[in-house]
Order: structure tokens, then sequence, then C-alpha cells
């Protein structure tokens, strides 16, 4: 699964990145935290200055993560990974 | 502010808006960002993909059909959970460069899409690659215009 170790050390660091950084971006790359910016365009940007076209992970630091829903989806017109 | 109308009309089928759903063409390309290196290292851009939009007033994110992004060489920089007819389900989520050839909107960054396999084509042979959802229709006014079998929309 992509991005598996950077969605671990996400989660593991969740609760001190909510303390001091809530709603901002934080840009991960494997185990490695490289900090949190204000958008999300600026966390990809960083992120692409530094690892080119590798993987990293770019995610909201928020308590509550939003859930993707549409018509199409429930429908089972397109598909996600289960 | 611009206003644009998409007519949707074919010869073989006469008024299609009701079959298709407003349809929209679109291309997507490469974030800017890795635009930017790739240039930098000499490295060859991949061309934007082209196919249709299809409005969906019913979906908070835009999802773009997953295929587009392995083409493009942009890799995954987060995941979503998703609700699906089997329970809960998980998405990639990508950046990308989003053009409206038909509404002069030129390279819009998008930082959160949802990849999804979604790509399927209409009777008059429109690809569609990407559900618009309310993360840009925010930015434009719609007129629905069944009876004229018409789309308008102002960005």
């Amino acid at each position: 699964m992509p991005l598996e170790t950077e969605l671990a050390l996400f989660e593991k660091l969740k609760p001190e990145l909510l303390k001091n950084h809530e709603g901002k971006f934080a840009l991960i790359h494997g185990s490695d935290f490289i900090g949190a910016f204000d958008t999300a365009e600026n966390a990809y940007a960083d992120g692409v200055k530094r690892w080119g076209r590798d993987s990293f992970l770019v995610k909201k630091i928020a308590a509550k993560e939003e859930v993707y829903r549409n018509q199409a989806l429930s429908l089972g017109l397109i598909h996600a990974r289960i | 502010m611009p206003v644009f109308n998409f007519f949707h009309w074919s010869k073989d089928h006469g008024h299609t808006l009701t079959e298709t759903g407003p349809l929209v063409a679109v291309e997507i390309g490469v974030p800017a960002a890795l635009k930017q290196h790739l240039a930098e290292k000499g490295l060859a851009i991949p061309a934007a993909i082209s196919g249709f939009a299809l409005v969906d007033t019913g979906a908070f994110a835009t999802a773009v059909d997953e295929s587009i992004f392995a083409s493009l060489g942009v890799q995954p920089i987060d995941e979503i959970p998703t609700g699906t007819p089997h329970g809960p389900g998980k998405s990639n989520v990508y950046p990308a460069s989003v053009t409206f050839p038909g509404m002069k909107v030129n390279e819009m960054s998008m930082e959160r899409v949802v990849g999804c396999t979604l790509k399927w084509k209409t009777r008059q042979n429109q690809e569609v690659i990407m559900l618009m959802g309310r993360d840009l229709l925010q930015w434009f006014v719609m007129i629905y215009n069944g009876p004229g079998s018409d789309v308008t929309l102002c960005f």
C-alpha cells in the first residue's frame, strides 16, 4: 500500500501535531516528519523540491478526517479500494 | 464574470443533457510544482490528458480516474476514507493541474483530488474522466436548463 509508513507515522505523531499545528498540513517522507505547512500547495512544492517524483505524504492535521461520499460511489458506479 | 454555454446535443441522439448529465471538456495535467521540477531537471513533462468532467453536485470533492495519474507519473500524497456500497473504503488523494479549455480556465491548481475508477464513455463517445465536486463548483455559477438541454457555467 502506498504511503503506509508515512500514514503510520502521522497517526503516531497526531496528538502532538494537533496540539501545535492543527489546521496545517504535515509533510512526511518515509519515517521523517519534515514540518507543518500553512497550505497543502506549499507542503507539496517542498516535497517535490526534496524528492521529485518519489512518494511522500501531505496530510491535513485535523481531529476528524473527512469521508468522501458521492452518489456514484454509493450506487457502485465508481469504485474505491476496500 | 465570463459566461459559457454548453449545449448538449448530437446529430444522432438529439438533446443529451438528461442522458449524460452536465459535461464539460477538461484536461488533467501534472501539478505546477512537479512541472517546474521536471523542467529544471530537463525531464519530459507529460502532456495533459483530455476528457470530460461530469458536474456532480452530490460530491463534496472532485474525483479523477486514477489511471490518469499513473499515466502522468503523479504519486498519491494522501488517502481518504470513502463510503461505498460494501462499507468503508479508502481512496488515494492526488494533486493535479486542471484546465477547462471551453471556459478559458487554465492550469487551476488542485491539491486534493480523489482517485477513483470511473472512466466511462457516453453514447456520443465522450470519455468521462472527472467528477466535478463542490470543492470546484464553489467557484462557479451554474444554470441547468433541462428543456433546452443546455448548461451555463460562469467562472
